[in-house]
C-alpha cells in the first residue's frame, strides 16, 4: 500500500541545499524581530491593563480583543493586499514595487501586533496572579506604589512569566511560517518550491520540519537558561 | 483608491456563505476528533507504563514543535499515499487538524487531570474503585469542569486555525474571500469583512469563557 | 495613639464595618477576635491606610488618615504589619527581606541595615537562616522573619493579621513566644487572632467583632468569665474546646 520511493538527496542537492538554508535564515530573522517587537509592545500594553487610570485599560483592553480575536492569516492579507489601498497612490506604488522586502516588514507589522496582544494578556495575568497582601506587605514598610512594582512585585512576576513567553516565543517562530501565503521566502515557503521543482513533498517537508524542531529546541534552551539564572530555591513557578 | 464598496460582499454572499460553511465543517471535526484523540493521549500522558507515557509524551511534543502550516502540507502529501488514491482537500486537512489539535487538547487534558489532588484518586480507590471507574466517576468530571475554560479558548483557536487549510486550495472562509478578491479588486472591503466575522465569532465564544470563568471564581 | 472614630466601610452594598470607635493607647495590646467574615482583618488594614473607608476617620499619632494632605507612606513606616501568609518576598534571600525596606525607603547604608538585621533575627531566634530563601524555611520560620522584616522599620505600633492560622499547629507556639516577648518589652500592638492563651497572657483588651461591629470589649479576665453578649458566648463556646 506504500507505494512511494523516497529521495533524500534532494534536500542537499543544489540549488535546493542553498534555498532551505536561505529559508532557514529568514525564519530565524523574521521571527526573532518579530519577537522584540511583541514583547516590548505586548509589555507596554499589558502594564496598561493594570494601571488605576480607565481610559488606558479600555484601549488596552480592546487591543488585545481585536488582534486576539482575527486569525493571524486574516491579519496578514489585510496588511499586504488591504491596508496599502487605504495610503496615497504614491506610497501604495513605493510599498509595492519601490520598497525593498515589502513582503518581509508586512509580516514583522502583522507578527509583531497579533503577538503583543497575546504578550500583554500574559503579562496582566502574571501582575494579577500576586496575591494582594504581598502588595500591603510592601506598603506596610513604607514603600511607595513604584516601589513596590520596581523591588518586589515586578521582579516576582518577572519569573512567573517565563514559562508562558516561551511557549508564546515557540509561537512567534512556528507562525513565521505563515509568511509564505504573501511570498516571502522562508523555511515553508522554500520547501514547498522544492516540492514544485522536484515533486518530492514528503522529503522537502520533513526537511522543513526538523528545521523548525532545531529551532524550537534552541529557544527552548535559551529561556531555560535564563529561567535557570533566575530561578530562586522554593519558589514554584506555574507548570508550563 | 475610491470609495467603499460593500456592494461587492452581498452580490458574493452565497458564495461567502459557502465558504464559511467549510470552515465550521472544517472546525468541528478538528475539535471533535481533537478532542477525543486529545482525551487518550492526554491520560497515556499520565499513564504508569512507561512505553504509553514515552509514546503520547514523544507525540505531543512532536506536533507542538511544528507549525500548523507544515503538518497540514504533510498529510496533504501523505494522505494520498497511505490510502493509495487522492482522497481530496478535506479529508487531508480534517486528518492533519486531527493529528495537530489532538496533541494540545492532550496537555489541556493533563493539565485538567493534574489539578485534580491526589488525595481524591486515594479515596476513591480506597472505596475499591478500579482505574477505569476511579477516571470515568471522580477525576474526569472534576477534570472536565476545571478545563472548561481552556478548553473554550482552545476552541478559538482551532476556529481561526481552520482558515490556515487555504495553502492547500480548501475552499473554506478565507480561501473563498480570496476567490472573490481576484475577481473584483476589492481587498479592503473584503478582508476587512473576513476579519469582521472572525472577530464576532471569537469574541462571542470568548467572552463566554471569560463569563464562566467568573462564575467558577465567584462560586469558590 | 490610635483612635478609631465612626469608621464605616462598605464593599458594593456589603456594609463591613459599621460605625467602629476604638482607641489603641501607647503601650497597650489589644486583641481582635471574631467569627470569620466579621470584618476583623479589614479594620485592622485599615489602621494603615491598605484598606480605605468611607466614614469616619482614624486618627494616628494626631495625624488624620482621611486628610488627603497626610504622607500615607510615611505613617506606615510607623506601623509594622504581620500577614496570615507570610507574605515574605519569595525572589530575596531571608537577610534582603528584611533590609530592603530600611535601605530604600529609610536609606540607611546597607551594612548598618544588615547588622540590624543580623540582631533582629538573633531576636526571633533564628540568626542561621539569614542567607537562606523564604520558600527553604518552614512556616514557624517564615512568620518570624516577617515579624523581623516589620521590626527592621523601627516601627512604633505592630499590627498582625492572624499571624498563626496559617501554621501547623506545632510551630504556633515559636511564633506566639516571639510576640510575647514583645508585648512584654512594651510594644504597642493590634492582633487579629483566635489564640486565647496569647490573648489571656497579653492583652490588655480584648474586642469582640461580629458583621461588622464591635459587640463587646473587655479586660482578658472579664472577657473570659463572663462574656456579656450571646454571640460571644457562643463563639468562645466553639474555640475553647
Amino acid at each position: 500500500m506504500l507505494s512511494y520511493d523516497f529521495n533524500w538527496s534532494v534536500i542537499w542537492t543544489e540549488p535546493y541545499g542553498t534555498w532551505m538554508l536561505q529559508g532557514i535564515w529568514t525564519t530565524i530573522c523574521l521571527g526573532f524581530i518579530s519577537w522584540c517587537i511583541a514583547l516590548t509592545l505586548g509589555i507596554i500594553i499589558g502594564t496598561m491593563r493594570i494601571t488605576p487610570w480607565k481610559p488606558l485599560r479600555i484601549f488596552a483592553t480592546a487591543y488585545t480583543e481585536f488582534f486576539r480575536d482575527i486569525p493571524l492569516l486574516v491579519q496578514l492579507f489585510f496588511w499586504y493586499f488591504a491596508a496599502p489601498s487605504i495610503l496615497p497612490g504614491f506610497i501604495e506604488r513605493f510599498l509595492y514595487r519601490e520598497l525593498p522586502n515589502f513582503e518581509f516588514w508586512v509580516v514583522v507589522v502583522g507578527l509583531s501586533l497579533y503577538t503583543s496582544s497575546r504578550v500583554a494578556e500574559q503579562v496582566r495575568s502574571g501582575m494579577q496572579s500576586i496575591p494582594t497582601d504581598q502588595y500591603y506587605a510592601a506598603l506596610s514598610t513604607g514603600f511607595t506604589h513604584l516601589q513596590t512594582y520596581r523591588y518586589i512585585i515586578t521582579p516576582l512576576a518577572i519569573r512567573i512569566m517565563i514559562p508562558p513567553l516561551t511557549t508564546e516565543c515557540l509561537t512567534v517562530f512556528k507562525n513565521t511560517s505563515l509568511a509564505m501565503t504573501v511570498g516571502v521566502l522562508e523555511t515553508t515557503f522554500m520547501s514547498q518550491q522544492i516540492e514544485a521543482y522536484t515533486f518530492r513533498g514528503i522529503e522537502a517537508t520533513t526537511a522543513a520540519s526538523l528545521a523548525y524542531m532545531v529551532i524550537t529546541l534552541m529557544v527552548v534552551l535559551i529561556m531555560g537558561l535564563i529561567e535557570k539564572r533566575l530561578s530562586v530555591p522554593g519558589l514554584i513557578t506555574r507548570r508550563r | 483608491m475610491g470609495a467603499f464598496d460593500w456592494t461587492v460582499i452581498i452580490k458574493n454572499m452565497p458564495f461567502f456563505m459557502k465558504g464559511l460553511l467549510t470552515t465550521f465543517e472544517l472546525a468541528v471535526v478538528a475539535i471533535s476528533g481533537g478532542l477525543f484523540f486529545g482525551m487518550l493521549v492526554g491520560m497515556a500522558r499520565l499513564s504508569h507504563i512507561k512505553l504509553i507515557y514515552y509514546l503520547a509524551t514523544i507525540f505531543v511534543n512532536f506536533f507542538r514543535s511544528l507549525p500548523l502550516l507544515l503538518v497540514i502540507f504533510w498529510f496533504y502529501f501523505l494522505v494520498p499515499i497511505i490510502a493509495g488514491r487522492p482522497l481530496g482537500d478535506f479529508v487531508s486537512a480534517s486528518v492533519a487538524f486531527v493529528v495537530f489539535e489532538a496533541a494540545y487538547f492532550a496537555e489541556i487534558v493533563r493539565a485538567g487531570i493534574q489539578s485534580i489532588s491526589k488525595g481524591q484518586e486515594q479515596a476513591a480507590y480506597s472505596t475499591g474503585f478500579t482505574y477505569a471507574q476511579t477516571m470515568r466517576y471522580i477525576i474526569l468530571p472534576q477534570a472536565m469542569r476545571n478545563m472548561v475554560p481552556s478548553l473554550i479558548t482552545q476552541t478559538v483557536v482551532v476556529f481561526q486555525d481552520t482558515s490556515l487549510a487555504y495553502v492547500i486550495g480548501l475552499k473554506e472562509f478565507l480561501r473563498s474571500a480570496s476567490i472573490v478578491d481576484a475577481r473584483e479588486m476589492k481587498s479592503l472591503e473584503i478582508y476587512a469583512f473576513v476579519g469582521l466575522v472572525y472577530f464576532i465569532f471569537c469574541f462571542l465564544m470568548s467572552r463566554f469563557s471569560q463569563k464562566l470563568e467568573a462564575k467558577r471564581g465567584a462560586a469558590k | 495613639m490610635i483612635k478609631i472614630i465612626n469608621v464605616s466601610k462598605w464593599f458594593g452594598t456589603h456594609k463591613v464595618l459599621d460605625n467602629i470607635n476604638e482607641e489603641i493607647h501607647r503601650g497597650q495590646v489589644v486583641v481582635i477576635c471574631g467569627p470569620s467574615g466579621s470584618g476583623k482583618s479589614t479594620l485592622l488594614k485599615s489602621l494603615n491606610g491598605l484598606e480605605p473607608f468611607q466614614e469616619g476617620d482614624i486618627i494616628v499619632d494626631g495625624v488624620s488618615l482621611k486628610d488627603p494632605s497626610t504622607n500615607l507612606m510615611q505613617l506606615r513606616q510607623k506601623m509594622g504589619m504581620v500577614f496570615q501568609r507570610f507574605e515574605l518576598y519569595p525572589h530575596l534571600k531571608v537577610i534582603d527581606n528584611i533590609t530592603i525596606a530600611p535601605i530604600k525607603v529609610k536609606k540607611i547604608p546597607r551594612k548598618q541595615a544588615e547588622e540590624k538585621a543580623v540582631q533582629l533575627l538573633e531576636r526571633v531566634g533564628i540568626p542561621e537562616q539569614a542567607q537562606k530563601y523564604p520558600g527553604n524555611l518552614s512556616g514557624g520560620q517564615q512568620q518570624r522573619v516577617a515579624i523581623a522584616r516589620a521590626l527592621a522599620m523601627e516601627p512604633e505600633i505592630m499590627l498582625f493579621d492572624e499571624p498563626t492560622s496559617a501554621l501547623d499547629p506545632e510551630m504556633i507556639k515559636e511564633v506566639l513566644d516571639v510576640m510575647i516577648a514583645l508585648a512584654k518589652s512594651g510594644m504597642t500592638m493590634a492582633v487579629v487572632t483566635h489564640e486565647m492563651g496569647f490573648a489571656r497572657e497579653v492583652a490588655d483588651e480584648i474586642i469582640f467583632m461580629d458583621e461588622g461591629q464591635i459587640i463587646e470589649r473587655g479586660t482578658d479576665t472579664s472577657f473570659f468569665s463572663q462574656p456579656k453578649t450571646e454571640r460571644a458566648k457562643d463563639f468562645l463556646s466553639k474555640i475553647l474546646i
